[in-house]
């Protein structure tokens, strides 16, 4: 899936009506690349989002998000300055200092302006100020510049594009529509630099990007919901997610995906796997949200069974605007079993809705 | 404590004893003490308030990106996605006013959206409790919303409040979105998104600077380098606030000029303690004389009388507080008009009296009492045991070196005519001033010789003429030459204040007469309703100069533009004209006195410009010279055709033509035009046309006549504080004539006392300290006009010439000037009336056997 | 008739906030010619009597004329009116006005009066003082002898009906003052005015037609010679 930041896009912006001008996900799109790795204004929500688990020459461990959404606010053809609020972009950079017990993250909401933000095909390009990603073919650089750190990687897909759910669209709640397209690339291998207080680090690691794209809100049944992407050292890869109901049952539009070494792909419905926390709770100091840190997952048809943890508690983005949702999302580390065979990796964890519902505006 | 106890019986008891005339010393010492203050502290909220909306709003960005007609928006993406970590704020800056209560505030574009989180907290707090998620998207919802604003809560409104604002020659009503804390008033400002901004002002492809936030590494020059290598040639990076600067320095000259004139009341002030305390020394110098045979040294005599005139001083200073910040609040008003109307758009800040302030007024109180009063306290000091108690001894049998200080006046006097001469200091007029205070002590000098000279002359004629009493004045005038010297030299420097400026007024005031008769040709002016001032200018719709130019009877429209500029390190006004609309004026605007005509075909078309006198004045440049200008994103050099003369703003203006000016600044709309009526065309029909065809604009119509009307109505305001000024300062010097006769007739009891014994009526006793006031204020005004005229000259043509860079040409404002003298001789009489009432109630039989 | 007469006169003051009974029912006649004396303590009423004499004062009961003009019956105007044509000061200390020349001191009474070319008259009255010549100098320029000659022309200088002279010699040397008490009487013979002197010096006394001996404010003997 993952409707996982479609609920934060939602919440903080405008609460139009789903306006008729906007396409939605339905089933037969017929993807074609690079052109929908790039900007598809006719949907509503769209983000680019790129994570990884990178380490240093000496060993140092690093985790990083950024990413980019796009939320479109007016079609009105007459609004056609260039200060117009025609989409808002939003988006979060985020890097965990793993080893040294750190996280940093920011946020930033522009319009396009005069090319302050946009995701452009012809220039290869999609950006935020200056926190972008230019692609080169089908290699990606990410440069991301803040205060206090710098991103500069390269990233070079090893796998082709994966297309989540089943015949393009990836369904989250009844009804058609009511589904986005969701794009990733699950292994990108990844090396650059971290610049980190005046320190820089050369890194090399796996990064995932999933872009997604629809006209979709959380039902108002729907809570949050909790995201695992993570890359196996078998070459493999697995992305579960599930949507939390308010009654605390699991949403039977959860969904999964599995890649195997050779990029083929296997949907996994609600049905097919299990994915539960183990109890563990790190509790935010800021927001006072009890996140579950350590979850564990099982998938019978592939007989996959796995633990996540997490070097790093603190990985929780909070709104500096106080506007978005606040979430966590952090590097995990994979330990578990396939067929009785010892299996190890590192992903991402996202989970959303815990310090409050993630709440749609009617 | 033995030497305090004889410091407060031989000086503080005695003041009790004329509490009138204590009062009188005190309080103008307070008024000179207030006057400084009030100019100081109104000065600074004036001119310091045109900082406060866009500056305080600013925030802690630190460099800005600036050119003269707006920065192309689209650096805003360079800068934005430059890999550096810093945050780019583009701003529209202009004002609106709010057509209600016809204030008029800044109005601040920002991004809202990537800014707005700060405003979206703060009108999140003001919208009740509602921490609630749904208020805040409510709230960021309308971020961008096209009527949304954002006000300060000192502007008084409440969220959802609907506001009509009137922008430029438009009104637009608009919906409060949220109301950010804006504790002190400073900074009120009407807030809205850019797009919003633009819409509102109509101004697209522009904001007009892009604030920076850099970090701490490396240094702010640094980074100023670094970004320069991105912008386009045009487009500067400076310090955030060089505009401020600029404005401040531009202001210094102004408040300095300020500051000087408010320090008349002081010196006028220090006449009259000089004369307190030397009074007071002449009359105790038989206690002065005891104390020395008892044992008192001169140093304790002399600290004694300067204590006593600190404590008139701090007295004086302790009142001059309150009423300073009291005249303040007055100043203030008078003062941000002018500054408006000849500077900046600027908003009264709030008066602040700080510790600064307070140091400042006792500072001047206590020092300039001491330092006038040492000159009679050191008299005091040298008076000789024997000699104080020696009786029968006259009392104001102070010698005055008549011929020596004629000398030494003349001297002064031939310093000032050097001083005069000299060039200005670091921007300042300072020998200027150093000229007419050398001329002020000259004049102080020189006068013991003057009034001796006119007494002595005219005392029988005036016995003849006004009877016996008006010889007596003379006579007593003349025998207590000093204390007389005195005060004529304080009432003489303040009418000679109000003479000089008085006819550097009227001066200037009549060659902008002149000028603008040649300056305004055409029949009827239309401009926006929008806020104007020196550096603001509101525009007119494109498109209605030329719907104006079409109708019947318009013979011709000239479109001007206006904008705000900064040319080296100082603001300027670059304005552009349809130069062959001009039409040939009957006398030459020109320094080189060519013909009109001749002067503007050179800048047709062409990188030519002329400028105003104060821009070669500020600048150091002339005609032929080049300079070069950033307009927009390119930089162009343009060659000087001319100079011309311009008295209608102190900041200096350049004016090209407006084709060359649209080649770099394509925006259209002008910010004011001129309409040529068709001569045989009835003006008040096209008027009424031209009205009917701008209904749908806030435009203001003027003719011709109204609109000299209403520049001589900003001219005349811009000058009402001096003229308070200068009232003040004569109200202090004739407060101390007041006082002085009062001392005057304690005096002489004596001598009152034995005229009614040999006969003379209780009229003719009042007649003679009339008499008596009359003379001092004749003498006054004859030295004050003398003298006035004298420094009229400096300030015309070395003053204002140095701080302003103005050819004023000289001109006696007769009715003015005379209907002032004779209002303060009137005063000054006034002034004897009640010192005449206690010579008439002193029982004579008392008097006579006093002693 | 008499030139000045006082019927029964009491003056009070208050001094310090205490009653002062200055004169208790003083009566006396002066006539033209006479030439009075009036001796006594100080505080015994000298100068009071001096001054309701030469009206610049009312008395408090009984009856003060002057020229059969009671003093009670004026307003302010009419007493001034009655110094400057009936009444001449002298003072103890000259009181002259030092920002004058002798002849504009001389004039003053006259000027004061309104009166219009009073040279002539100064000229005449310096002359009776034996000061003719310096009437264009400066009082400071003057002896105290000459001073208070001076003084003397002024207080004669409108023909007064009263002559009035407070301690004339106070501030001379006997010898001096002794001079000028004879010009006094020599003048009040010549013009025909009525002069009262108050002193303690027993030279006026022994000059005087009329001795008046004054205490606690009351006439203790009157000797007429």
């Amino acid at each position: 899936m993952k409707t996982r930041l479609a609920g934060l896009a939602a919440a903080l912006l405008l609460q139009q009506p789903l306006a008729p001008q906007y396409r939605t996900a339905l089933p037969g799109y017929r993807y074609e690349f690079p052109r929908d790795h790039f900007n598809h204004p006719d949907f509503q929500s769209e983000w680019w989002y790129y994570t990884g688990n990178l380490k240093s020459l000496d060993g140092h461990r690093f985790g990083f998000e950024l990413t980019f959404f796009r939320q479109a606010v007016s079609r009105d053809p007459t609004r056609n300055t260039v200060w117009e609020v025609r989409d808002l972009y939003l988006a979060h950079l985020a890097l965990s200092d793993l080893d040294g017990g750190k996280f940093y993250h920011l946020e930033r909401i522009n319009r396009s302006g005069p090319g302050v933000a946009a995701a452009s095909e012809s220039l290869g390009r999609i950006w935020n100020g200056n926190w972008q990603t230019q692609w080169h073919g089908s290699d990606q650089e990410l440069k991301a510049v803040s205060e206090r750190f710098q991103l500069h990687l390269t990233l070079h897909p090893e796998k082709p594009a994966v297309i989540h759910g089943e015949n393009g669209v990836s369904q989250k709640a009844e009804g058609p529509g009511h589904a986005s397209h969701y794009v990733s690339l699950t292994r990108l291998a990844t090396s650059g630099d971290i610049d980190l207080r005046d320190k820089k680090f050369e890194v090399h690691g796996t990064s995932w990007m999933d872009h997604e794209f629809f006209t979709h809100q959380l039902e108002p049944n729907q809570t949050g919901w909790d995201w695992l992407g993570l890359q196996l050292q078998d070459g493999t890869e697995l992305m579960l997610f599930h949507i939390r109901r308010m009654d605390g049952s699991i949403d039977p539009h959860s969904a999964g995906t599995y890649v195997d070494a050779e990029g083929k792909t296997t949907h996994l419905r609600s049905s097919d796997f299990k994915l539960q926390p183990t109890g563990e709770k790190w509790k935010s100091p800021l927001t006072g949200a009890e996140y579950p840190i350590h979850w564990k997952a099982a998938i019978p048809k592939l007989a996959i069974e796995l633990e996540a943890k997490t070097p790093l508690e603190c990985q929780e983005l909070t709104g500096q605007t106080k506007l978005a949702p606040n979430y966590w999302e952090g590097a995990m580390v994979i330990t578990g079993q396939r067929k009785a065979q010892p299996l190890s990796g590192a992903g991402y964890l996202e989970m959303t809705g815990y310090d409050r519902p993630v709440q749609l505006v009617p | 404590m033995p030497r305090f106890l004889l410091f407060y019986r031989l000086m503080v008891r005695p003041l009790f004893r004329e509490p009138l005339r204590t009062l009188l010393t005190i309080l103008a010492i307070a008024l000179g003490v207030a006057v400084v203050l009030a100019i100081d502290l109104a000065s600074d909220a004036a001119t310091g308030s045109f900082r406060s909306s866009m500056e305080t709003l600013a925030g802690e960005n630190e460099l800005e990106v600036v050119t003269s007609g707006g920065v192309p928006e689209y650096v805003v993406g360079t800068l934005a996605t430059l890999a550096y970590s810093i945050r780019v704020s583009p701003r529209i800056e202009d004002y609106a006013v709010i057509t209600d209560t016809k204030k008029s505030l800044p109005l601040m574009g920002l991004d809202l959206i990537a800014e707005g989180g700060a405003y979206a907290q703060s009108a999140l707090q003001k919208t009740a409790e509602s921490q609630t998620q749904s208020a805040s998207e409510q709230v960021f919802n309308r971020l961008g919303d096209a009527d949304g604003i954002w006000v300060g809560s000192s502007v008084g409104y409440r969220t959802s409040d609907r506001v009509e604002l009137l922008i430029n020659d438009r009104v637009r009503t608009y919906t409060v979105r949220g109301v950010y804390p804006d504790s002190n008033g400073n900074e009120s400002a009407i807030v809205m998104d850019l797009a919003a901004a633009q819409h509102a002002l109509g101004r697209y492809g522009r904001v007009d600077r892009i604030l920076l936030k850099v970090p701490e590494t490396p240094s702010l020059g640094d980074w100023q380098q670094r970004l320069r290598t991105v912008l386009p040639a045009g487009v500067e990076v400076r310090l955030r606030g060089t505009a401020t600067n600029e404005n401040r320095r531009m202001l210094a000259a102004f408040r300095w000029n300020l500051r000087l004139l408010s320090c008349i009341s002081l010196i006028v002030g220090a006449f009259l303690i000089y004369n307190t305390i030397s009074v007071s020394v002449v009359r105790r110098r038989p206690e002065i004389g005891i104390a020395r045979s008892l044992g008192a040294s001169r140093g304790v005599i002399l600290s004694a009388f300067l204590g006593e005139a600190a404590c008139l001083g701090l007295a004086g200073a302790l009142i001059g507080l309150p009423l300073g910040r009291l005249m303040a609040t007055g100043a203030v008003r008078l003062m941000a008009a002018t500054v408006e109307s000849l500077y900046v758009s600027s908003r009264p800040g709030i008066i602040e009296l700080n510790g600064a302030s307070v140091l400042l007024a006792l500072a001047i109180g206590v020092g300039v009492a001491v330092a006038s009063s040492y000159s009679p306290a050191r008299e005091a000091s040298q008076v000789s045991p024997v000699e104080a108690m020696a009786r029968g001894r006259r009392e104001y049998d102070v010698r005055v070196h008549q011929a020596r200080d004629l000398w030494l006046a003349l001297v002064l006097g031939l310093a000032a005519a050097a001083a005069s001469r000299a060039p200005a200091v670091a921007g300042k007029p300072l020998l200027g001033y150093l000229a007419a205070i050398l001329l002020v002590a000259a004049s102080a000098l020189a006068m013991p010789a003057f009034v001796d000279a006119l007494t002595s002359v005219s005392s029988n004629l005036l016995g003849k003429v006004f009877g016996v009493e008006a010889m007596l004045a003379s006579r007593t005038l003349r025998a207590s030459l000093r204390r007389t010297s005195v005060l004529v030299g304080a009432l003489s420097t303040a009418i000679a204040m109000m003479t000089a400026v008085g006819i550097m007024v009227g001066s200037f005031r009549q060659t902008v007469v002149l000028w603008m008769s040649d300056q305004l040709p055409a029949d009827l002016y239309l401009r926006p309703a929008g806020f104007a001032a020196a550096d603001r200018h509101p525009t007119i719709s494109s498109g209605v100069a030329e719907e104006v130019a079409k109708l019947p009877g318009v013979a011709a429209v000239e479109r001007l533009r206006a904008y705000e500029i900064s040319y080296e390190d100082m603001p300027a006004t670059l304005a552009s004209a349809d130069l062959n609309v001009r039409r040939s004026h009957r006398n030459s605007d020109f320094f080189s006195g060519r013909p009109s005509e001749q002067v503007l075909a050179e800048l047709r078309d062409s990188n030519a410009v002329i400028v105003s006198e104060p821009f070669t004045y500020k600048h150091h440049l002339k005609a032929g010279d080049s300079l070069t200008l950033s307009l927009g994103a390119t930089q162009a050099s343009f060659r000087i055709a001319d100079v011309y003369y311009d008295y209608s703003s102190e900041r200096g203006s350049i004016l090209m033509d407006r084709q060359t000016m649209l080649r770099f600044l394509p925006d259209p709309a002008p910010s004011n035009v001129a309409i040529y009526v068709s001569p045989d065309a009835p003006l008040e029909i096209v008027r009424a046309e031209i009205e009917k065809a701008t209904a749908g604009h806030r435009v203001l119509l003027f003719s011709n006549r109204d609109l000299r009307a209403e520049a001589m109505r900003i001219f005349d305001r811009t000058f009402a504080i001096t003229y308070a000024l200068e009232a003040v300062a004569i109200i202090v010097a004739v407060m101390g004539i007041a006082g002085a006769l009062l001392a005057l007739v304690i005096d002489r009891r004596r001598e009152l006392g034995l005229l009614r014994f040999l006969g003379a009526a209780t009229w003719q006793v009042r007649k003679l300290i009339l008499m008596e006031a009359s003379l001092l204020g004749l003498l006054a005004n004859l030295a004050g006009l003398a003298l006035g005229f004298v420094l009229s000259l400096i300030l015309i043509y070395v003053v204002n010439k140095q701080s302003f860079g103005w050819t004023i040409r000289f001109h006696w404002p007769v009715e003015i000037l005379f209907g002032a003298l004779a209002v303060v001789y009137g005063a000054t009489v006034l002034a004897g009336l009640y010192p005449a009432q206690v010579a008439v109630r002193l029982n004579p039989i008392e008097v006579v056997h006093e002693d | 008739m008499p030139i000045l007469s006082f019927e029964d006169v009491s003056k009070d003051y208050l001094t310090d906030g205490q009653p002062v009974h200055a004169l208790k029912g003083l009566s006396l006649n002066v006539k033209r010619g006479e030439f009075v004396a009036l001796v006594g303590r100080s505080g015994c009423g000298k100068s009071t009597l001096l001054n309701l004499a030469g009206a610049m004062d009312f008395p408090t009961t009984g009856k003060v004329l002057l020229d059969g003009v009671s003093t009670s019956s004026l307003k302010d105007n009419g007493l001034t009116q009655l110094r400057r044509e009936r009444v001449g000061f002298i003072f103890q200390s000259f009181q002259l006005l030092h920002t004058l020349t002798v002849f504009e001191n001389v004039e003053l009474p006259l000027l004061l009066a309104g009166k219009h070319n009073p040279r002539e008259a100064a000229r005449e009255r310096l002359a009776w003082v034996e000061l003719e010549g310096l009437g264009d100098r400066h009082p400071h320029q003057l002896s105290g002898g000459q001073m208070q000659r001076v003084a003397v022309a002024r207080a004669l200088i409108h023909s007064p009906s009263l002559l009035l002279a407070d301690e004339p010699t106070g501030n001379l040397d006997t010898t001096t003052g002794n001079v000028i008490l004879e010009l006094l009487r020599r003048l009040t013979r010549e013009q025909n005015t009525a002069t009262i002197v108050a002193t303690h010096s027993l030279e006026a006394a022994s000059l005087a037609n009329t001795l008046v001996r004054l205490r606690d404010g009351k006439i203790e003997e009157i000797t007429r010679r």
